[in-house]
């Protein structure tokens, strides 16, 4: 348990609402905001990603507690600390962390004015909402907690870890609409998910005299699937395990299809409005298999001596083996090798937007001719992100403010209300020195002083080269 | 100030987006982690205490009697494994543990139930016992035995995996009647440190 803790702590200290990229978001001027909106309007004719470095996203948070709750500096014992965030967090709370690594990345506009996007990037994603029932009965243990019934649901945890192979393209339909869609195929390198759990475990005094308690275990469904890892208990070292997991990234996982859309859409000559909803699809687990399952209840009241009459050398009842035998025919634990289906985290993000100032390049508004990759120099919108977790989804609320300066500097600053935090203040920058595009992108700024403070980070950088029309 | 200017490389006037976005870089790496007390993570101690049913058993007064031999028995055991009780996670964690044995008698003799500990390798670690009050038929006479167990004999309580129970009766006859019943639990007190 206190190795969960640590873990649980070293997560919030790595490491917002996971996957949430607010402020690359609707950032045109970096070829990556193709991948949060396949329709957005894509400025550049053609862009390559420079490997490994196109694209580096890490993301980690808490929503409930930060790295300061626990080891800042105090002079509360640590134990206390622990002890009433323990009763402070609910069930509702969760630890997640993502990390993205692009390793390829390119896109060209072809004669037919459509733009063509494609590449692969590593993710991984993890979520664990935070088990408080278990967490009080390992932390208090059940003396204290006579008839509660602790709830066995509240484990709820996935981890992916995904190579993802995409092409997507994008065409400006109409001067007012521009539209994308990218097709994705996953290899799933390592999966383990247990959600969807039911059951509770109560300790009460017994009432029909049999003994002091009944500890009793009520219709338990507790389910952890996992693919890619059975096999890896065989492996030697982690240098064999490292090997054989990076030997899955290409297509050699268990494999999944999916698809984003996109589109921006020009309410008006001043007015954008943007949506885009991303991987719609699923990961089919074939591939080394095993999902554990304990189903049943069972009431627990120790072992009852009934002394038989021996003979000298006879031996005795196997009573605590009886009771194990007994306890697995009642909550049978199977493993089950049959395949699975996940579905991936599906995301929505959607905007609107205010553009005013000049129109960038010095152009007067074509008001005839409203939206048609015009550029104001600056603006100011809303935006609205969800994704798809196992107790339901979780929302951001974003407002922002987009500035270009020059032809080579653009920046945005965000301010979004989320699980972790109502004032998660963001800012990324753009800058094209020559044929070279980089960006970089952070929230939770005000957090910086002490980042231990902060229930969640987030940073994106990237490197590409853009060739203009 | 001038001469700051004359040291600036060319590239980064011409193209000021530069250094900005190199101080903004920096600026996200100068982000710190203060006030904070790592080491302090040393002195976390998980201090679960737990209630567990132990064993329970229902005697009747003829089973003190053995109507083949017509002979009374004076002695009966049982023995139980308690596996977990010498698992490496216990006799580390395990700072103290206290019995609860609660007795019920309507027969009218009173009892001598010794609990005895025994290892993997059937050596006693930890003895005890208590006696039981007689009781009647009219009148059930209950008897609550606790034995606490800590410090060093946690140490030789740990290391048995199985229990020896005996219960003696002074005398037993065809006649007699009643039931002697335990129900009994124990709680451990674990300190959960690495």
């Amino acid at each position: 348990m206190k190795n969960c803790c640590y873990v649980l702590f070293a997560l919030m200290a790595v490491v917002c609402n996971a996957q949430n990229k607010q402020v690359l978001y609707g950032l045109k001027e970096t070829p990556q905001s193709v991948l949060l909106n396949p329709g957005i309007e894509v400025p550049q004719k053609v862009h390559f990603g420079i490997p490994f470095l196109s694209q580096i996203h890490v993301n980690a948070g808490s929503s409930g507690v930060t790295v300061f709750d626990i080891f800042g500096a105090s002079d509360l014992d640590i134990n206390q600390r622990i002890r009433s965030k323990i009763f402070e967090l609910s069930d509702k709370d969760f630890f997640t962390a993502t990390q993205q690594l692009e390793l390829f990345n390119i896109g060209w506009r072809s004669k037919g004015d459509i733009y063509f996007s494609g590449g692969i990037y590593q993710e991984l994603d993890f979520i664990s909402y935070f088990p408080r029932d278990l967490a009080i009965l390992a932390w208090e243990g059940n003396r204290d907690y006579l008839d509660y019934p602790f709830d066995l649901g509240q484990l709820s945890v996935t981890a992916d870890l995904t190579t993802v192979y995409h092409f997507g393209v994008n065409k400006q339909l109409a001067n007012r609409l521009t539209v994308g869609v990218r097709g994705k195929v996953y290899s799933n390198m390592l999966n383990i998910s247990s959600t969807n759990n039911t059951g509770t475990f109560t300790t009460s005094l017994d009432t029909d005299g049999v003994n002091i308690y009944d500890h009793t275990v009520t219709d338990a469904n507790v389910t952890v699937q996992t693919s890619g890892v059975a096999s890896l208990e065989e492996k030697n070292g982690a240098g064999e395990v490292a090997g054989s997991v990076l030997g899955r990234a290409f297509f050699g996982g268990n494999l999944g299809v999916g698809i984003d859309i996109g589109a921006t859409y020009h309410v008006s000559d001043r007015i954008t409005a943007t949506a885009s909803v991303l991987d719609i699809g699923a990961v089919f687990h074939t591939k080394d298999v095993e999902t554990y399952n304990a189903e049943g209840s069972y009431t627990l009241n120790g072992i009852e001596l009934i002394f038989p009459p021996l003979n000298q050398g006879e031996a005795t009842i196997p009573y605590f083996g009886n009771l194990e035998d007994e306890i697995e025919e009642e909550i049978p634990i199977d493993t089950l090798t049959s395949g699975y289906t996940r579905w991936r985290p599906l995301k929505v993000n959607a905007s609107a937007e205010y553009g005013f100032g000049n129109i960038f390049g010095g152009g007067e508004c074509d008001c005839r001719n409203p939206g048609a990759s015009q550029t104001w120099q600056q603006a100011v919108g809303v935006q609205y992100y969800a994704i798809a977790r196992p107790k339901g989804p979780q929302m951001a609320g974003t407002i922002y403010y987009r500035r270009t300066f020059t032809e080579g500097l653009s920046a945005k600053a965000t301010y979004t209300v989320d699980s972790f935090s109502a004032s998660n203040v963001g800012l990324g920058v753009v800058a094209n020195v020559g044929k070279l595009n980089m960006f970089l992108a952070a929230d939770n700024l005000l957090t910086y002083g002490n980042i231990a403070k902060a229930k969640s980070v987030s940073l994106q950088l990237g490197f590409n080269i853009i060739i203009d029309e | 100030m001038g001469v700051i200017i004359a040291h600036i490389p060319k590239c980064m006037l011409k193209n000021p987006q530069i250094p900005l976005f190199i101080l903004i870089g920096a600026f996200l790496c100068l982000s710190c982690v203060k006030d904070t007390n790592f080491d302090d993570a040393d002195n976390i101690v998980l201090t679960p205490v737990v209630e567990l049913d132990l064993i329970y058993f229902n005697l009747n007064a003829s089973d003190f009697f053995d109507t083949i031999s017509n002979t009374p028995r004076l002695q009966i055991i049982d023995t139980t494994e308690i596996k977990f009780l010498d698992d490496a996670f216990v006799q580390e964690d395990l700072e103290r543990a206290e019995f609860l044995f609660n007795f019920t008698n309507s027969i009218p003799r009173s009892f001598q139930v010794g609990f005895q500990f025994l290892n993997e390798q059937n050596d006693t670690t930890y003895t005890t016992q208590t006696n039981v009050l007689a009781g009647t038929a009219l009148d059930t006479e209950t008897t609550i035995f606790t034995e606490a167990v800590a410090n060093e004999e946690i140490m030789d309580l740990t290391r048995a995996n199985k229990v020896v129970v005996a219960v003696t009766i002074p005398s037993a006859d065809a006649a007699l009647e009643g039931m002697l019943n335990l129900k009994s639990k124990t709680t451990y007190f674990l300190e959960i440190e690495d």
